[in-house]
């Protein structure tokens, strides 16, 4: 699972892909343009990509892309 | 045989509430950011003393003024509410008396939400064929702001109370709006029925006031004596089963998505109605996106959308629509109308 990708992923998911910097350690809750539908895409988007169904309080708990990263790569493993 | 959509109003309360309004009840909450990606500007509400059969009232005469249409002539009266004036009687029934239909006519509540106007369109094409009513009203109505906590600001922010009425009979009427109904296609998954719910009602109704809960930053959660919706669940519901139900609608009418003018789903908010397009591969000019005027009307908001494309002469001959609804049940279904 490529993190560059990853990260490029959750970026199309912000309304203003072109305009934030997202890095692995990126709390990306406390971006500006992040409100709570941009998280449900992310969620779509995981799916989508990784076939990962993530509960919300999952998705909840993950603070940074890293962490996101982590749990996917975790459940794909299994 | 044809069932046909012989003409379609709408009426709405006269209470307003604007996003300057919910700006000044919730001075620390950035409205117009959270209004702007839900595409509302302002919504209409009910008043204390207006009910869903008020509404309904509003709209069937609207639609009697609005296609000339005889009293007399209506044999069977639908109406789709979530929320009635009570668990019982039936809203039909009271609305069947003050409007003054005759006491010959059929009437009938349907008891679904978000996809209640397709399942109403389906309720009544099924009644025409099988020869037992002739002119029938289908009414949309709800005031399900009446169930919304006074902390809860999103769904203050979304939903708008508003009925509709629809005219159904076997013959096309050119003299006005005419649509056939063609073929449709049901879904439901009900283990999601407590995704979006009034939890603390009818038979599960316990009277004493349930505790809100709010969380860490104390913005409110969940009431069981008001609405409660768990707006992710209902987007991945939609997310995924939508363009699969978009599909199959087209399907079982053997056509492909070029062949639509126009679709017209329902207005559940403008993210995600944009969110689905893309997914379906719909262009942006065949898929109708507006509620800003109203929010989110439930079942209401497919006959508003249709109201709007016949005032403004965008249906013409031989147009194909897509119509699709879903939400609360979880339930979901999906039609093609062809001027």
């Amino acid at each position: 699972m490529e993190k560059e990708i990853f990260i490029s992923n959750v970026k199309q998911q912000f309304m203003d892909p072109e305009e934030i910097v997202l890095e692995m350690s990126t709390e990306f809750r406390q971006l500006d343009s992040y409100d709570s539908l941009t998280g449900m895409t992310i969620m779509v988007m995981i799916k989508d990509e990784y076939g990962i169904d993530i509960p919300e309080s999952d998705y909840r708990a993950s603070k940074t892309i890293q962490e996101l990263y982590d749990y996917v790569l975790e459940k794909k493993g299994k | 045989m044809d069932a046909y959509i012989n003409g379609v109003s709408y009426y709405l309360p006269e209470k307003v509430l604007t996003n300057h309004d919910l700006q000044n009840i919730y001075p620390n909450w950035e409205v117009d950011k959270v209004t702007s990606r839900i595409g509302v500007q302002k919504r209409y509400v009910a008043s204390e003393s207006e009910f869903t059969s008020d509404l309904a009232i509003g709209a069937v005469n609207k639609l009697l003024n609005d296609y000339n249409i005889e009293k007399s002539s209506i044999d069977y009266l639908i109406i789709c509410s979530q929320t009635p004036d009570y668990l019982l009687p039936a809203t039909a029934c009271i609305v069947q008396d003050k409007v003054g239909l005759p006491k010959s006519c059929g009437a009938v509540d349907l008891n679904l939400g978000c996809s209640g106007y397709i399942y109403g369109l389906g309720f009544a094409k099924g009644l025409l064929f099988s020869g037992q009513a002739k002119n029938i009203i289908f009414v949309t109505s709800e005031t399900l702001t009446k169930f919304i906590h006074p902390e809860d600001k999103s769904n203050r922010a979304l939903f708008g109370d508003a009925a509709t009425a629809t005219f159904i009979t076997i013959n096309p009427n050119k003299e006005f709006f005419s649509a056939k109904i063609k073929s449709f296609k049901y879904g439901t998954d009900g283990s999601g029925y407590d995704k979006l719910i009034i939890k603390n009602s009818a038979g599960h109704l316990i009277k004493k006031q349930s505790e809100s809960f709010l969380d860490e930053e104390g913005n409110f959660i969940l009431n069981d004596d008001y609405l409660y919706m768990n707006g992710t669940e209902i987007f991945n519901f939609t997310a995924f089963e939508i363009p699969k139900l978009i599909k199959d609608i087209l399907e079982v009418n053997s056509v492909v998505i070029d062949d639509i003018t126009m679709t017209v789903l329902h207005q559940a908010n403008s993210f995600m109605l944009d969110f689905i397009r893309k997914r379906s591969g719909i262009h942006s000019d065949k898929m109708f996106i507006d509620l800003i005027d109203t929010g989110n009307t439930l079942s209401s908001t497919i006959p508003i959308a249709l109201c709007k494309l016949i005032e403004n002469n965008n249906i013409k001959e031989n147009n194909k629509i897509l119509l699709s609804g879903f939400g609360v049940g979880l339930s979901m279904a999906g039609v093609i109308i062809e001027n």
